[in-house]
């Protein structure tokens, strides 16, 4: 591939370029701002399939273009691999750059967070003032970064506490400031290590929100989606789209493909819900416990692989806290390329598992099969419940497939 | 009879699911009717603390928490821990936690850290270009007489598997190797040789978590632990340990070490 055609694709770019990166939520709020360009009736490019790799972003390109290389798009809402941005940035000058969070993911491809931030200040830095950037204040990592940038950055973030969580999960990254290495003081916990913190020891602190986040609904269900939905949101209302314009799009949103996606398979509902780092899973854990408590779902699929979209590395999921979730009893299918890790996760999260003297003790079915594992999953779903499915990325794709391509009817 | 587990600085060094390593023990403490603590070593930790623990368990950081560890364990507290595991406290340190008791990492940015110089060896990071040592893990324990006593747990020659991701680079002096590489890179990616043991500290780049999928290393871990703080022989009680064979059943073939004995 001719190496300047991504910054000769860039330039054509009408309204300009906006990149979206981040670990949890890229797709979801592309996807979102899309729809929202989209509706005003702009031309919008997106690498639809989640391919934020470089060849991915000119392969979406040219897609839009004709046969002499001309680009006939508005915007381009491009998803950028957290690892890749800076080499994007080398030669590209995007109107916007969003950076949703930075959480422990695929550790084994790139190293580690710190390295992230410090490749993504770097390569910022050296752009022109042109750009603007937009940031989860609510992550350390990220408002730190804005706070020593020369361009214009803008911040969303949650200012709501009712919000907060009880206590910070185990799967957290960057509760250290980024400024001086003191632990940083929160005063509430939204989600992982987002939430409202100040640093004991230096001056740095959480930045001012540029939105009032009390003023915003929000997309699908769980809090992640409400960041998504003020990630969107901030750069549509910036590039002067009015707020019920904006609204209207949020109340009407549809899932990005298996992102709490809904189907309906064998009579029964199932529902979706990607599962691909320690945050992401503690997110649909809760929100599967929600509707466990409701009664609303008994049966679980978990589906665990460790092919590189998955990351090689499998043990993250002892960085879940599954605990609460095989607590509360019910069927458990476990399958994918690293079925007998999972199961060993799930057994080792009670004091008994076995004969467990609980009202619904958990049962713990172990099929490496995916097409048996979906097949015992369903049979065993009662029909007035859902289904939900925790996959990681390539076995959300196998899952879908099989449950689209009508391969198991 | 009950079991002191102390974790080393639970939220600066858990990297790669370490806690695993916790939970593990844990379990197999309370299903064997063992009384079982889990304190943990941070930084507000005091040395009492750290000097009355059974058993120490410690995980990865990356380098910027390796250095405020590094900061933290210093004077009495470096010499509590230097005491315990002199005088064979058992203990696992998995990922970036053997760093901390060799005598120094140099990481890819900044500063060298020194270690508290316990173990005999030194890790240095080849630069932010070179690449990590990344994928599947498996070694044989060699070293003595773990090796013998483990095999004694669990019938077995003590293979252990796991999952391996650093950036440094580990070269070993006097310390005894933990194990020889089956499949991986181990320390160096050079020598064959992966972590180290010293006393009755384990310390090894595998995480996965390390003691889930090889049972008999938490097992040897407990059993040591109650023998010396009860001055008896124990015995542990067999667990049913037929998910752990079949992951390591599974690894195994997929790093085309199925045919090794034992393992048929």
């Amino acid at each position: 591939m001719q190496p300047r055609i991504l910054p000769l694709l860039f330039a054509q770019v009408r309204q300009g370029a906006i990149l979206v990166a981040g670990t949890n939520g890229k797709t979801t709020t592309a996807l979102l701002l899309r729809t929202i360009l989209a509706e005003q009736g702009w031309r919008v490019t997106h690498n639809a399939t989640g391919a934020n790799l470089i060849n991915g972003l000119i392969t979406a390109l040219l897609a839009d273009a004709n046969g002499l290389g001309n680009l006939r798009t508005d915007y381009a809402i491009l998803e950028v691999d957290e690892n890749v941005l800076p080499l994007v940035l080398r030669d590209c000058q995007p109107r916007y750059i969003l950076a949703l969070n930075l959480f422990r993911d695929q550790l084994d491809r790139y190293g580690e967070v710190d390295t992230i931030g410090y490749r993504w200040r770097e390569a910022i830095a050296r752009l022109p003032d042109a750009t603007t950037v937009v940031l989860n204040a609510d992550d350390p990592t990220l408002s730190f970064l804005g706070q020593n940038l020369r361009q214009r950055v803008l911040y969303f973030g949650l200012n709501e506490p009712d919000l907060y969580l009880e206590a910070i999960p185990h799967a957290v990254d960057s509760i250290y400031c980024p400024s001086c290495g003191q632990r940083l003081n929160y005063q509430g916990v939204y989600l992982s290590h987002l939430g409202d913190y100040s640093c004991p020891q230096c001056d740095f602190q959480k930045s001012p929100l540029s939105l009032n986040s009390a003023e915003w609904g929000q997309i699908l269900i769980g809090v992640y989606n409400k960041y998504n939905t003020l990630a969107a949101g901030l750069i549509a209302h910036d590039l002067g789209i009015e707020r019920s314009r904006i609204d209207t799009v949020v109340a009407n949103f549809r899932a990005a493909f298996g992102r709490a996606e809904e189907l309906t398979v064998q009579g029964k509902k199932i529902r979706i819900l990607l599962s691909k780092n320690p945050v992401g899973m503690n997110e649909t854990i809760r929100a599967v416990q929600e509707l466990k408590q409701q009664g609303k779902t008994s049966v679980v699929l978990m589906a665990l692989n460790d092919r590189i979209p998955d990351g090689t590395d499998v043990s993250w999921i002892w960085d879940v806290d599954t605990e609460p979730l095989v607590a509360l009893g019910g069927t458990f299918v476990v399958t994918g390329d690293r079925t007998y890790d999972l199961a060993l996760r799930l057994n080792y999260s009670l004091e008994q598992f076995a004969g467990a003297n609980l009202p619904n003790p958990p049962t713990l079915i172990v099929e490496p099969d995916l097409t048996e594992a979906l097949q015992i999953a369903l049979n065993k779903t009662p029909v007035d419940e859902t289904l939900h499915i925790l996959p990681t990325y390539s076995a959300m794709l196998d899952l879908r497939h099989l449950l689209t391509g009508r391969k198991i009817l | 009879m009950d079991l002191k587990i102390g974790w080393l600085y639970p939220t600066l060094m858990s990297t790669y699911g370490d806690r695993g390593n916790v939970i593990c023990l844990q379990r197999r403490c309370q299903w064997r009717g063992i009384g079982v603590e889990i304190v943990p070593l941070d930084r507000e930790a005091d040395v009492s603390q750290v000097a009355t623990v059974d058993v120490i368990v410690g995980g990865g950081a990356q380098d910027r928490q390796q250095e405020i560890v590094m900061r933290d364990l210093q004077g009495a507290k470096a010499a509590a821990m230097r005491e315990q595991l002199a005088g064979g406290t058992p203990g696992a340190f998995t990922c970036g936690s053997p760093q901390l008791l060799g005598h120094y990492y140099e990481p890819a940015l900044g500063q060298r850290i020194d270690g508290l110089g316990l173990l005999d060896l030194t890790t240095r990071h080849p630069g932010i270009a070179a690449p990590r040592c990344i994928g599947n893990v498996a070694f044989e324990i060699v070293a003595e007489p773990l090796a013998t006593e483990l095999r004694q747990l669990w019938n077995e020659p003590p293979i252990a598997i796991g999952f391996e991701n650093h950036g440094g680079r580990t070269y070993l002096g006097k310390v005894a190797p933990l194990g020889k590489v089956l499949a991986g890179y181990g320390n160096n990616g050079e020598d064959g040789w992966e972590g180290a043991f010293y006393s009755n500290a384990i310390a090894t780049y595998a995480h996965g978590p390390l003691l889930p999928k090889n049972p008999f290393i938490a097992d040897w871990l407990i059993q040591t632990a109650l023998q010396r703080k009860y001055q008896q022989p124990i015995t542990l009680t067999k667990l049913d340990d037929s998910l752990a064979q079949q992951a390591r059943k599974a690894m195994l073939q997929r790093l085309n070490l199925a045919s090794l004995p034992g393992n048929a």
